[in-house]
């Protein structure tokens, strides 16, 4: 059963692995992405090495610096080197994004699989649960959420995760509704094997494509969110060194200090940015009419 | 069609139902003791069961959001922690800033999108197109709150065109309320100056906050005008000897403007989502700002009426949206 599954999902990728890679590499833009990401993965994880600042240590004599050779991107309002507290949050600011995407998208399909597999009442119930997320945009969503369980930065993953499971739960269920359908899931069900064990042997391990796509897509617009939060003063609390939180504290010192909040902010953006282009490659390439 | 809109509005109904259920459950449910939050910490056992009763927690569950239900329906959505007053009087009197604001930006949102969308189209692959799509991504990953104070940075403080905030200054009275939108009441009302201020305080937040739609619209015109410039009707349009701007815009944007509007209008909940930021930002005085306010002060009542009022709004412009797209598009006819 096994070796069908997997001759399944094995013949597809043969025969496209090549080409795909052949368009994401023409795409100049697409590799622009990638290397952007590469930088911050190369930062997060050398941050000790490139920096011999402490992010959370407090230095008040120091406070306020402009940019210098010194410290690079200035200093915060208790003196501590801004540039250092970017590439820690890089870790924070970017793990998080991608954990909560992830969590999101592990929790959408199985209770899409679910959902498709079961169909009746269990679909109907589930999918109009969904309908009610989807109701709200996801700022606001996310927002009161995050207010109600209480501002700190897990609680504002759970409500980013929650906000973001429908999309993956609708991917999920229409795979599934093709799948079930399938010989080997029939098969599977004659031999007795139990339902759980059918959708996780054999239903995500298939429906699972379109969802890493649509993960690779989300991220970007994760890393946004969760900063977005820290900004309204919802998601990581200072001194955590997180780029939303810094900015939240940092913009009220535009007018003097520049450097405080447009530094962060720029991280932010690059981050976010690499997402986006590799995201909108990843689409092009999907999309058979882009080619034409 | 008349069917459709049967079965659109009474899976309305049942959303709407449905964002009444995740308030209330926000509210009443997750919090472990609202009464408690209402009345602070310090606040001794008798008050605390005496707010529960004001406030029917004592009551099952089910009774507790019949008569949240029955409030709803009044348009009461309780009183704000923070202001003191109900939370409906707030919202009406915040809601036409943000509207102001939200209109602004969605036609400056249209008004440079769509050009730049057909011209990326008709120059496809070249220096034109490429530069159209990288502005387009960095239109979509810019963070609201860090283009807004990079706005603040360069045409505040470093050109002194703009002012950094607020909706008038504070020397000019405010135009006669009459929708009260500044620049129609003022325009209305004649009153030059007030006009003129209005604006130009509205420039950059409006603009700051359009960035993103901005970017949304761009990319999708652009597809859509792609698609449409391939199909034989526009060659036949050309062998006819139809040409130039009346065969781009008469032929061919007006059918690409069709799933435009489905991205625009979904993206109206970004664009929602974006005024918290931007309102916030730039001390502009519309419900994002009242909101952010609230939750400085954990105002349940507030956040929730907002969260509320949000929700049906934007069910409301997606079935707007959707029902335009079926009048526009005469294929869609069964």
């Amino acid at each position: 059963m096994s070796i069908q599954a997997k001759a399944q999902t094995d013949i597809p990728t043969e025969r496209t692995v090549n080409p795909l890679w052949y368009k994401f590499h023409k795409n100049p833009l697409t590799i622009f992405g990638l290397c952007i990401l590469l930088f911050f993965l190369l930062v997060s994880v050398l941050a000790p090495l490139i920096t011999s600042y402490d992010p959370t240590k407090i230095n008040i004599t120091e406070r306020f610096s402009p940019p210098s050779a010194k410290h690079w991107f200035g200093t915060d309002e208790v003196g501590r080197d801004i540039f250092t507290r970017i590439i820690y949050g890089a870790r924070l600011s970017l793990g998080v994004g991608v954990a909560v995407v992830l969590s999101a998208g592990l929790i959408g399909s199985v209770v899409g699989a679910i959902s498709g597999y079961f169909g009746g009442k269990i679909d109907q119930v589930i999918m109009r649960l969904m309908d009610i997320i989807l109701a709200f945009p996801s700022l606001v969503l996310a927002m009161a959420l995050a207010a109600t369980l209480g501002p700190n930065l897990q609680n504002a993953m759970i409500a980013i995760a929650i906000v973001k499971i429908p999309v993956y739960v609708r991917l999920a269920r229409a795979e599934t509704l093709a799948l079930r359908e399938k010989l080997y899931v029939k098969a599977a069900l004659t031999f007795g094997i139990p339902p759980w064990r059918i959708i996780a042997r054999h239903i995500i391990p298939n429906a699972i494509s379109p969802v890493v796509i649509q993960v690779t897509l989300d991220i970007g617009d994760a890393v946004l969110l969760v900063a977005t939060l820290g900004f309204l003063g919802l998601g990581a609390q200072p001194p955590t060194p997180e780029w939303g939180a810094m900015i939240s504290i940092g913009w009220k010192y535009l007018i003097d200090y520049w450097w405080y909040p447009t530094f962060p902010g720029f991280a932010l953006f690059l981050a976010s940015c690499g997402f986006n282009l590799i995201g909108d490659g990843i689409r092009d390439i999907l999309d058979p009419k882009v080619n034409r | 069609m008349k069917q459709i809109i049967v079965k659109r509005l009474s899976l309305l109904v049942f959303v709407l139902f449905g964002v009444t259920l995740l308030t209330f459950f926000m509210s009443h449910v997750i919090p472990g003791d609202p009464a408690r939050m209402m009345v602070g910490q310090r606040a001794d056992e008798e008050t605390l069961q005496e707010v529960r009763r004001q406030l029917g927690l004592d009551q099952p569950v089910w009774v507790q959001y019949f008569t949240y239900m029955k409030g709803l329906f009044a348009g009461d959505f309780g009183k704000s922690i923070r202001t003191q007053k109900p939370v409906m009087d707030d919202l009406v009197a915040f809601f036409p800033a943000t509207l102001e604001l939200a209109l602004s930006a969605f036609v400056i949102a249209l008004a440079i999108g769509i050009p730049i969308g057909v011209l990326a189209a008709v120059k496809k692959d070249t220096m034109v197109d490429h530069g159209g799509r990288l502005f387009s991504i960095a239109g979509v990953s810019t963070p609201v709150f860090w283009s807004g104070l990079i706005g603040i940075l360069v045409f505040y403080k470093l050109l002194g065109w703009l002012p950094s905030g607020g909706r008038i200054d504070l020397h000019i009275p405010p135009p006669t309320r009459i929708t009260g939108l500044y620049l129609l009441d003022s325009l209305f009302t004649g009153n030059w100056a007030a006009f003129k201020n209005s604006l130009w305080h509205l420039i950059l937040p409006a603009f700051v906050l359009s960035f993103a739609q901005l970017a949304m619209v761009t990319r999708q015109v652009r597809a859509s005008m792609l698609e449409v410039l391939g199909q034989e009707y526009i060659r036949t349009a050309m062998a006819n000897g139809i040409s130039g701007a009346v065969l781009l815009f008469r032929y061919a944007l007006r059918n690409a403007l069709i799933p435009t509007i489905t991205v625009v209008g979904l993206s109206f909940g970004a664009l929602l989502g974006g005024a918290i930021v931007t309102e916030t930002i730039f001390g502009w005085p519309g419900m994002g700002k009242y909101v952010v306010d609230s939750i400085a002060y954990l105002d349940f009542p507030s956040i929730m009426g907002f969260t509320f009022v949000i929700a049906v709004g934007y069910v409301l412009i997606n079935l707007l949206v959707d029902l335009t797209y079926y009048v526009l598009d005469p294929q869609i006819k069964e």
